[in-house]
């Protein structure tokens, strides 16, 4: 192999055009919700499509769940508590 | 017979004397008359008066007895053997030819003047049998010139006519000639032929004019026939040539003889066997290899035409000496016995009516049977055949052989369609049309499930039955290029088509509520045919739903849906543009047909689409945005200008095999940027680059051209390594790029056959040198030009794409039942398919529950005798020790 590198040709390349893909998830600690036990990456029971259709909240206490799931669990209770660690229910700022 | 005894003994020395004179007179007259000597006619007074005498003592009986016997003799002697002998030339070689061969009655008929010699002969023989009635009628004159005779008598005399004919036929049956039925039906078919191409060349003059329609012309000619024979003349000569008229006048006069003759089944026999050959010969010849156009009007036209128009013709002549052969005749076939009209009514005759039923229900035969052979081939090319399959309808309507057709279609399916040689879409194709040809002529479906039950089950056997029927139902452009193209058009129309009918059966039933309709419901009902299963329900077979039987080859909607699903990702993942609007369409019908919930996730993964062109745009927005304050751009770098992403919900999609691999640090930093810009607009939401997924377009410059290229991201990575360095070995380029080498080297491939790259061996041997070709010869250049057709294809047949294949994903689905049939086989010690089949079935129910069919469990059971952990010994599933 006498033949040296700058001898070769380089390719150059132009005008690529790359086309990707991603998976989305949300950045939850747990991978099920714990009201539904769906996975957060799909949807509640009650929702068709998952991502921005049926979003997940956060409380104060770092839990997470199904932003419908938890409504649905909030609005049944008067006082309403994290059904996951008892803590009073607030939703995180 | 007292009264005979009594006569006896009255009789006297001179009456006895008077008998024996009477008797030998009669005697000697009857013989000289039959010798043909007239002239004893001069004393007939004399033989009548010994004819009377005898009959004054009684012995009539016995004069007429001896009477026949000599007329017996006397015809048998002269005319039989004189008639029978022109019609076996060889007789008087060998006495064993009355065993003529075929091709000597062909050679009889091939002389020239066959016609004549047959009409002459007759002649002679009916002149004989027309003298010796006669000369019967002389004996009967005198015997009844009796004065009053005794009504037994009378009785015994009127036979006495009959019993001449009776004889006639009996001696002429008793030594007719094989060869004399040969040619009767050769002469007639001649004839046939004859008026044939007489009359098919006066149809192309005036056919409008003379046979305009079948009815109207049946009617005219009856009514000629009504008005005699003279009157024939008269109004053929509008219709038909006087040649024709002589031809018809001339087999008329054959016909009389021959029924005189008391040949009237044998000559039906041989007209009608004339007739009908030349139907079939007309039949075969119209019908031929053509399906493109119907017969079925032509033949019945033809039948008109001709076979009824010489029908006509001859029953007309014949009719009109009706009169006399009725009257003593008691041998004629009660088809031949009919009056040829009725007075007074305006029809066509029975007999002639009968006549048309029997050729046309000949004629649906053999073209159905025709039709039915070519049954296969008339299917191949189905639209453009439907004129045929139009008529093989109508004929089976009428024959109601639909049998015949159900089983000399499977067998040619067997022998032609279903071998391993076939390909599973000329197959399906083919399956596709039997459907529809079969609709059509059978609209109950009874015999299509019939048909179509072992094409199923082969299909079924076949591993790609799914990935035809799928790709069919869902690629309406119908790209392939194995032809196949139009059968995935017309599955798609058929969703279509199918989309429309329900919504239509829909409001159906609704109407069904209502009493009136369910009445007219139940007055429109009608019985299987007798053919059905009985096993199955009629109700499910009202409609014949070719997307429905598809769907039934392969089990379950599940499976379909599921095939349906990992091609619909495929497809998507390899889409560089959002345009997705034929797949929606596609994903519509689909869910009309198999239920909204079970194309749910589909309908997810097209949503996922939209979402992504709708980020890709805000993104690109905000990026711009950036930009413009930031003001600060990296020339040469990549901006997300060109840069798009596909974002999906990986939980509806199916398993994706990751494959991580380096990609340019250019597009590296593009991924994290458009990464965090995601983060940013979806938050909290965040991505996980599949980095082997996608579509990457490049355009390669070279000295003197540009190629463009539009490949996967690792075949993209790997070159864009070549712009840093002009040649890789294996071993450095794998690890540059992140993949193991034997998958680089599988990738690489691609652009060695496009002539890019060239491959050397390296100082190791399992080391390979990758270099950029400098200088592309003309070949090459000219595989270039085609490539980037070619690519994405190329990208399919390296195998394993992106996803995971189905088998891979059932065996991931099957590997929890492994512990469970290891346990069953450790406690049972062996077991066969079924058994472990249903015992999962059994236990299997809580989450996740066994939902697999016998031949998925199957396939999975010999995967798992390939990794050596269980065996199969005489049908029976054992563990492996």
């Amino acid at each position: 192999m006498a033949a040296t590198p700058e001898l070769f040709l380089l390719i150059t390349c132009v005008n690529s055009r790359w086309h990707a893909v991603a998976s989305w998830t949300w950045d939850a600690q747990d991978e099920t919700c714990g009201i539904c036990r769906m996975a957060f990456d799909g949807c509640c029971p009650d929702c068709k499509y998952p991502g921005d259709d049926c979003p997940l909240i956060w409380g104060a206490c770092n839990h997470s769940f199904h932003l419908h799931c938890i409504l649905k669990w909030v609005n049944s209770q008067t006082q309403p508590h994290c059904p996951m660690c008892r803590r009073e229910w607030q939703f995180k700022a | 017979m007292d009264a005979d005894l009594e006569a006896l003994d009255a009789l006297t020395e001179g009456n006895l004397q008077q008998i024996i004179e009477s008797w030998e007179c009669f005697c000697t007259g009857t013989d000289s008359f039959l010798s043909g000597d007239l002239s004893v006619a001069a004393d007939s007074d004399e033989y009548a008066a010994s004819v009377r005498a005898l009959s004054h003592y009684g012995l009539t009986r016995l004069v007429g007895d001896h009477f026949l016997q000599a007329l017996e003799e006397s015809f048998r002697k002269n005319a039989v053997s004189k008639f029978w002998k022109s019609f076996n030339p060889s007789s008087d070689k060998t006495a064993a030819s009355t065993v003529s061969s075929f091709s000597n009655v062909i050679s009889l008929m091939s002389q020239e003047g066959s016609e004549e010699m047959l009409t002459a002969s007759l002649e002679e023989i009916c002149m004989e049998k027309v003298y010796q009635e006669k000369l019967l009628s002389i004996l009967l004159n005198s015997l009844l010139s009796e004065g009053d005779v005794a009504s037994e008598l009378e009785d015994y005399i009127s036979t006495l006519l009959p019993r001449h004919q009776l004889m006639v036929s009996s001696v002429l049956h008793s030594t007719l000639p094989q060869p004399f039925l040969g040619i009767l039906r050769l002469y007639f078919r001649k004839i046939l032929e004859e008026l044939s191409s007489m009359i098919t060349g006066e149809c192309e003059d005036g056919y409008e004019a003379s046979v305009d329609s079948g009815v109207g012309f049946t009617c005219k000619s009856d009514m000629a026939s009504r008005a005699g024979a003279m009157e024939i003349e008269e109004v053929y000569d509008q219709s038909v040539t006087l040649k024709n008229n002589e031809l018809i006048k001339n087999i008329g006069k054959l016909v009389r003889d021959l029924r005189s003759l008391g040949f009237t089944s044998v000559t039906e026999d041989a007209y009608a066997s004339a007739i009908f050959s030349l139907l079939k010969i007309k039949v075969q010849y119209l019908a031929g290899d053509d399906y493109r156009s119907p017969v079925l009007e032509s033949i019945k036209e033809w039948i008109q035409a001709v076979p009824l128009q010489f029908l006509n013709a001859l029953l007309g002549y014949l009719g009109d000496s009706a009169g006399h052969e009725d009257s003593n005749s008691g041998l004629k076939s009660p088809l031949a016995s009919l009056p040829t009209c009725y007075p007074g009514i305006d029809m066509p005759s029975e007999e002639l009516v009968r006549w048309q039923l029997r050729l046309e229900y000949f004629a649906y035969e053999s073209l159905q049977d025709l039709r039915i052979a070519k049954l296969f081939e008339i299917i191949v090319d189905y639209p453009d055949s439907s004129p045929a399959i139009e008529d093989l309808k109508q004929c089976l309507d009428c024959t109601g052989q639909h049998s015949k057709l159900v089983d000399s279609f499977i067998s040619s399916l067997r022998f032609r369609l279903l071998t391993a040689g076939a390909s599973t879409n000329d197959i399906l194709h083919q399956y596709v049309s039997t459907i529809k040809a079969l609709r059509i002529i059978d609209p109950t479906g009874v015999f299509l499930e019939a048909v179509g039950e072992p094409i199923r089950e082969y299909l079924r056997r076949r591993k790609d039955t799914i990935k035809c029927i799928v790709t069919m139902l869902t690629d309406g452009s119908g790209g392939s290029a194995t032809g196949a193209g139009n059968t995935g058009d017309s599955l798609l129309e058929e969703l279509n088509r199918n989309a429309e009918n329900q919504e239509s059966a829909d409001y159906d039933d609704d109407l069904v509520t209502d009493d009136k309709q369910a009445w007219i419901n139940a007055m429109r009902w009608e019985p299987d045919p007798v053919e059905a299963d009985p096993a199955r329900g009629s109700r499910n077979r009202r409609k014949i739903d070719i997307l429905g039987m598809m769907v039934s080859i392969i089990g379950s909607k599940d499976q379909l849906v599921n095939e349906h699903r990992i091609m619909l990702a495929d497809k998507l993942l390899n889409k560089s543009d959002y345009d997705i609007d034929s797949e929606i369409r596609t994903l519509e019908l689909l869910k009309i047909h198999f239920g909204e919930s079970s194309m749910q996730r589909c309908e997810i993964m097209l949503n996922d689409l939209i979402d992504s062109k709708r980020t890709n745009s805000n993104i690109k927005v905000s990026a711009a945005k950036a930009t413009q304050i930031d003001a600060k751009q990296d020339e040469g770098d990549m901006s997300l200008e060109v840069f798009d992403a596909t974002i999906i919900s990986s939980n509806f999609w199916p398993p994706i095999q990751a494959e991580s691999i380096n990609v340019p640090v250019a597009v590296e930093e593009l991924l994290s940027d458009y990464a965090r810009r995601f983060h940013e607009v979806k938050a909290p939401r965040k991505l996980l680059w599949r980095k082997n997924l996608g579509v990457v377009k490049l355009e390669l410059q070279f000295e003197d051209r540009a190629l463009q290229f539009t490949v996967s991201p690792v075949q993209a990575t790997i070159i864009l390594k070549f712009q840093e360095q002009a040649s890789w070995t294996s071993k450095n380029l794998a690890a540059a790029v992140g993949t193991p080498v034997d998958i680089l080297n599988r990738r690489i491939s691609f652009w060695v056959s496009k002539g890019i790259l060239v491959e050397s061996p390296g100082s190791d041997s399992d080391d390979h040198i990758y270099t950029v070709v400098d200088e592309m010869s003309e070949t090459n250049r000219n595989g270039l030009a085609k490539g980037t057709l070619e690519d994405l294809s190329a990208n399919d047949e390296e195998g394993e794409g992106s996803l995971a294949s189905v088998e891979e994903q059932l065996r991931k689905e099957m590997t929890i039942y492994e512990k469970f049939i290891v346990g069953m086989l450790t406690n049972f010690g062996s077991m066969a398919l079924d058994r472990i089949h249903n015992t999962l079935k059994m236990f299997c129910i809580a989450e996740p529950t066994y939902d697999k069919s016998v031949q998925q469990l199957q396939s999975f059971l010999e995967g798992l005798i390939a990794e050596e952990k269980l065996e199969m010994r005489d049908g029976m599933y054992v563990l492996k020790r």
